[in-house]
């Protein structure tokens, strides 16, 4: 039932949101809930992946975490505004780490909502679907 | 003392004493270098410049006497050792000094070259012992906090994984679910929101210790606060069949506070009493003012529980403190949420209390400062004794774009509150705090005490500087006005306090009823958009 894929049964006109997080439990739990909602998804495990991915899929939305391996959030973040493809997407941080040190740091870098984990999973969803 | 010659400051304003003690020193062959002053604020102008190995200090000084003397060098160099130079009829006084951190005392006249030697010599050897110790402990403090705030981190992957599957379940995501089997989840899920608790009470704690609570403190209505705050605990008192009621004195005047910490404990403090009140109690939450203290809001929040013990009402403030007679089903915390709560009250300038009786319940008390806009005025528009001649009040409202997020509104208008304290004369204007206002439009207000010049050019960097933030551009809008504020006619009878007064009613006025006739400005100039 909980498979990364989601390819199956895609109707038009859906969103689609890249996943970037390196715990495959949390990436897969996320994936199936905004699957739920009708968002199609891609996963992606580091900071590397993210940025190759982002051009050859081309997501609406970014949900991003700080801690990830080859090339950290803030790199990830850094990266994205250097193609110009990639630019103007809106990057969701979800992160557990201390939004104190964090928040203003990711936001200034062009994120635009930051979340702790755990978070609500309705705030989630009403901030997704305010940017897109 | 080390082979290189060690600068000595000498503090001593009587010459005779000055130079016997020098050639003490020259006789012991130490190789120092003396530097001799006679008053406290030549040493501190001294120590601002160069950092000695040691101050021979002799209390009593022209311009400074006794304990005074020690604590003002104590503050200006606290790594440095400092010995007393006591004369026979002080040597009291230099003891007490010595307990407050004085490595050393010498009785003047009494002393040899060797002693003198000697006692400078292990002054600073104590001294830099003393200052490994502390280094020491600071260091320990900071792996403590980071170890915890490591843990707590850690812990809340794999928190939010479990929170993740479980929530899956509940809402049907992976099939339907039986009865009995979403009932077990639902307690499943409990403990993890107790669990998610624990882990940020942990590190509120733990930033408490370091110094690292900030509060941002705005001007409040504390009735609505209290509002918020029942409302949000209701469906608790309701499923435990305790009632939860307010009384709030509606004259009660604007408060100081932080909303988001205000409401952090005055929520912890109704769960507390929901959690430790039987059903059919009740918990009351109330907010009056004392004829006593008219500087505080007092608040207060009671219940009809079992109370607490006398001998434990001194430890419940505690970290770490459980009611060791808690009962099953009122699953305790960390033991940190009043600790926090107390320190919130503290960082506000606010006490905190808990008054019981045994068997028939508890109340805990705490104030906040009330919102006192002549205080805040009166670094600005003062001048030399007297009222400035020209005030202006000037307003920057952010309105967000319908689409932007509530989260990062937010930080735009607290990143655009920085940008606007930057636009101002520190000692001529004033920032308001910024007051709760909706959550679509937030608006800031500068008390300029200067004339609509001046204020032109200020609303023009505004303007510029707060107008040109991207993500402001991208989520909102900027308007910016000025409307002046009347001043006091040339021969004002009243006192400078009055006309204080006076001028603060005029800004709240103008600011409550929204006076802006905009006469200053055309319309075209008072529009600003950031787009």
């Amino acid at each position: 039932m909980l498979t990364e894929s989601c390819k199956e049964g895609r109707p038009m006109n859906r969103a689609k949101i890249m996943v970037v997080d390196d715990d495959p439990d949390l990436r897969q739990a996320l994936s199936l809930r905004l699957r739920a909602n009708h968002f199609d998804t891609v996963n992606v495990c580091d900071g590397y992946s993210a940025i190759a991915m982002g051009q050859k899929e081309h997501p609406q939305l970014i949900i991003l975490d700080l801690g990830l391996p080859a090339g950290d959030g803030f790199a990830v973040l850094k990266n994205l505004r250097e193609y110009p493809a990639l630019a103007g997407i809106p990057v969701i941080v979800l992160t557990a780490r201390d939004p104190e040190a964090n928040e203003k740091r990711t936001l200034e870098a062009g994120a635009v909502a930051f979340f702790q984990k755990p978070a609500d999973n309705e705030e989630l969803l009403g901030a997704i679907r305010a940017c897109l | 003392m080390e082979d290189e010659a060690a600068h000595v400051l000498l503090i001593e304003d009587n010459p005779g004493d000055a130079d016997l003690v020098r050639l003490r020193l020259v006789e012991s062959k130490s190789a120092v270098h003396v530097n001799c002053v006679p008053r406290l604020s030549d040493a501190l102008a001294c120590l601002d410049v160069e950092t000695p190995a040691l101050v021979l200090l002799d209390l009593n000084l022209p311009d400074s006497r006794g304990a005074e003397t020690f604590r003002r060098i104590r503050q200006k160099a606290p790594n440095v050792p400092v010995v007393i130079l006591s004369g026979q009829d002080d040597q009291a006084l230099a003891m007490k000094a010595v307990q407050q951190g004085v490595q050393d005392y010498l009785v003047k006249g009494d002393v040899t070259s060797k002693q003198l030697e000697r006692a400078l010599r292990y002054a600073v050897e104590r001294q830099g012992l003393l200052r490994s110790l502390e280094i020491n402990r600071k260091q320990q403090l900071e792996f403590k906090n980071q170890f915890l705030s490591h843990v707590s981190h850690e812990l809340r992957t794999p928190l939010t994984c479990i929170q993740q599957y479980v929530t899956l379940l509940l809402d049907g995501l992976a099939g339907p679910m039986a009865p009995d089997q979403t009932d077990h989840l639902k307690t499943v899920l409990k403990s993890v929101n107790q669990l998610h608790a624990m882990i940020r009470d942990l590190l509120e704690a733990t930033r408490a210790d370091s110094g690292k609570l900030h509060i941002e403190p705005r001007c409040i209505a504390i009735g609505e606060l209290i509002e918020q705050a029942v409302a949000m605990m209701r469906p608790a008192a309701a499923e435990k069949r305790v009632g939860l009621e307010v009384g709030v004195d509606q004259t009660i005047p604007l408060v100081y506070a932080d909303p988001d910490r205000a409401l952090e404990v005055l929520i912890n403090l109704i769960d507390n009493g929901i959690k430790f009140t039987p059903a059919e109690g009740s918990v009351v939450v109330k907010a009056a003012m004392v004829e006593t203290d008219p500087a505080a809001v007092y608040l207060s929040v009671s219940d009809t529980g079992r109370g607490i013990p006398q001998e434990a009402l001194p430890l419940v403030f505690e970290r770490l403190y459980q009611d060791p007679n808690a009962v099953d089903g009122n699953r305790a915390g960390l033991g940190l949420g009043l600790f926090i709560a107390k320190e919130i009250v503290t960082l506000h300038g606010g006490r905190m209390w808990v008054a019981s009786q045994q068997g028939s319940g508890s109340t805990f008390s705490f104030t906040l400062p009330i919102y006192s806009l002549a205080k805040l005025l009166v670094p600005v528009i003062v001048d030399k004794g007297r009222l400035r001649k020209a005030m202006v009040l000037v307003r920057v409202e952010l309105t967000a774009l319908p689409k932007s997020l509530r989260g990062s509104w937010r930080e735009t208008c607290a990143r655009c509150l920085e940008l606007l304290r930057r636009c101002v004369y520190v000692d001529k204007d004033l920032v308001l705090p910024p007051m709760a206002t909706s959550a679509l439009v937030e608006t800031f207000f500068v008390v300029a005490s200067t004339d609509m010049e001046r204020v032109n050019i200020m609303m023009d960097r505004i303007r510029g500087q707060v107008g040109a933030l991207p993500q402001l551009k991208a989520s909102g809008t900027l308007r910016v006005a000025a409307e002046p504020i009347p001043a006091p006619p040339a021969a004002d009878p009243r006192t400078l306090e009055q006309q204080i007064w006076g001028v603060a009613d005029c800004v709240t006025e103008i600011i409550q009823q929204g006076l802006w006739s905009g006469h200053n400005f055309s319309e075209k100039e008072n529009q600003e958009h950031a787009h």
